[in-house]
């Protein structure tokens, strides 16, 4: 920096869970270093620091502005466009900011309907609702609703990832994300071979625990329904993908390859295109449990 | 006021194609709402691809590969076929009608078979189309 002066990173979470900043402090050896060239002015995780409520927000100014979580209520709205105004680079963090994440599985039902659902009595009334800001039509992600300047997805981003974004963006960089699938990325053994049917994930996976994880056979290919070639690749870091280390399939929380996919289509296409049955999926909807927003998943007509 | 609909066709290189391009010099009629998209394979068709033509504005999307057995490249059709039943699946997913898609097999020397599938599929997106209407009126 010409002036000396270090950078200053704003966070905030919105319809968030607190893993994406909870991801960054486990960043081991790295963080003390990098804590050393920035400086925090907003960290509700870490920093208490009152910042008001409601509509009326008063946050510092920052270089670098970092929102996680979906955009699902009027405070969240409010705050999404005082982040925007104060800060010179935007950052969404984690898949619920990029893509929905899991809160935008509301978005399949109207808003009353998830307040009965959720909140209600034994009448049906919704009882919280009153005390809770008026929440959104669907959950957005950031980038429906604000520019973004960086996309980061994950659930959360590994913290290396983390990191070398805060990095690359200190130094006016532009971060790139490997755009690989989970597959690419997967070192199980893959013989072309598909299991007939989506088999349910109620036994274990075959493999043999005193071998490595390079000696298993693919998931996809036993027949479980593994969200590996319609998911973004990343979460192991260099290393395998993160459910395949531990001998599950892959759930999608990396969001879709491209941006604009979408991991429902993508993965049928890959079942249909394969030969596999894809009417064993229970729920086919919940394959965007990841990536509700942008309008992906829709009001069923059963909804009032 | 009445719009005619507006269809994307994407048909094979060998079969459909073909078909069309017989159809043309046997001066046989069919509505001016179809746009075809000549692609190697009905096989290489990607969902994506029909969802991103209904988003951009297209009324309905039609598949037009060859008959099963006699694809080209040996299975590409198969694969457009299982392809075909996931999007009619989710076509209501995504908040479209079933009618708005529709996958036909017509083999090179077809013409009339082909037009006809896109008479069909007009006159269908068209009755759609006023039953939407129908429905606005009413409850207005």
């Amino acid at each position: 920096m010409k002036d000396k002066r270090r950078p200053r990173l704003s966070f905030v979470w919105l319809h968030a869970c607190s893993g994406c900043e909870i991801a960054l402090l486990n960043s081991g050896e790295r963080l003390p270093e990098l804590l050393n060239k920035v400086e925090i002015v907003h960290f509700p995780l870490l920093v208490d620091h009152k910042f008001g409520g409601e509509q009326e927000f008063a946050l510092p100014e920052a270089d670098i502005g970092f929102v996680s979580g979906g955009v699902a209520s009027e405070e969240h709205l409010a705050l999404l466009y005082s982040m925007r105004r104060t800060c010179r680079i935007l950052v969404s963090l984690g898949t619920c900011a990029t893509h929905g994440g899991v809160p935008a599985l509301r978005n399949r039902w109207t808003a009353a309907a998830t307040l009965e659902t959720v909140f209600g009595d034994t009448s049906g009334r919704a009882t919280v609702a009153a005390e809770m800001p008026a929440l959104l039509d669907r959950v957005y992600s950031v980038d429906e609703k604000v520019r973004v300047d960086f996309c980061l997805p994950g659930c959360p981003p590994h913290p290396e990832m983390i990191v070398h974004v805060i990095e690359t963006l200190m130094t006016d960089g532009q971060p790139r994300l490997p755009g690989k699938s989970v597959c690419e990325t997967c070192p199980t053994i893959r013989t072309g071979e598909m299991h007939r049917t989506v088999r349910r994930f109620l036994n274990n996976a075959e493999y043999d625990s005193d071998e490595p994880v390079e000696e298993m056979r693919c998931l996809l290919e036993q027949g479980f329904l593994c969200m590996g070639p319609v998911t973004a690749g990343g979460c192991g870091g260099l290393s395998v993908p993160l459910c395949v280390q531990a001998r599950v399939p892959c759930r999608g929380c990396y969001g879709p390859v491209r941006p604009e996919g979408n991991q429902l289509l993508d993965m049928l296409n890959v079942l249909a295109s394969h030969g596999v049955d894809h009417r064993a999926i229970v729920d086919r909807q919940s394959l965007l449990r990841f990536s509700g927003a942008h309008g992906l998943l829709r009001l069923t007509r059963k909804t009032k | 006021m009445k719009k005619d609909p507006l269809i994307i066709a994407f048909c094979c290189n060998w079969c459909a194609y073909a078909a069309a391009d017989l159809a043309g010099i046997s001066r046989l009629q069919y509505p001016g709402s179809i746009r075809i998209i000549r692609v190697m394979c009905s096989g290489m068709v990607h969902p994506d691809m029909v969802f991103h033509a209904l988003e951009k504005g297209a009324d309905g999307v039609m598949i037009v590969g060859c008959h099963p057995g006699e694809c080209h490249y040996i299975k590409g059709n198969e694969i457009a076929l299982a392809r075909a039943d996931i999007i009619a699946e989710t076509l209501e997913d995504m908040g479209w009608e079933r009618d708005r898609f529709q996958m036909t097999h017509v083999s090179s020397s077809e013409p009339e078979r082909l037009v006809q599938a896109f008479r069909d599929m007009h006159e269908r997106l068209e009755a759609l189309h006023q039953n939407t209407f129908a429905g606005v009126e009413a409850n207005e």
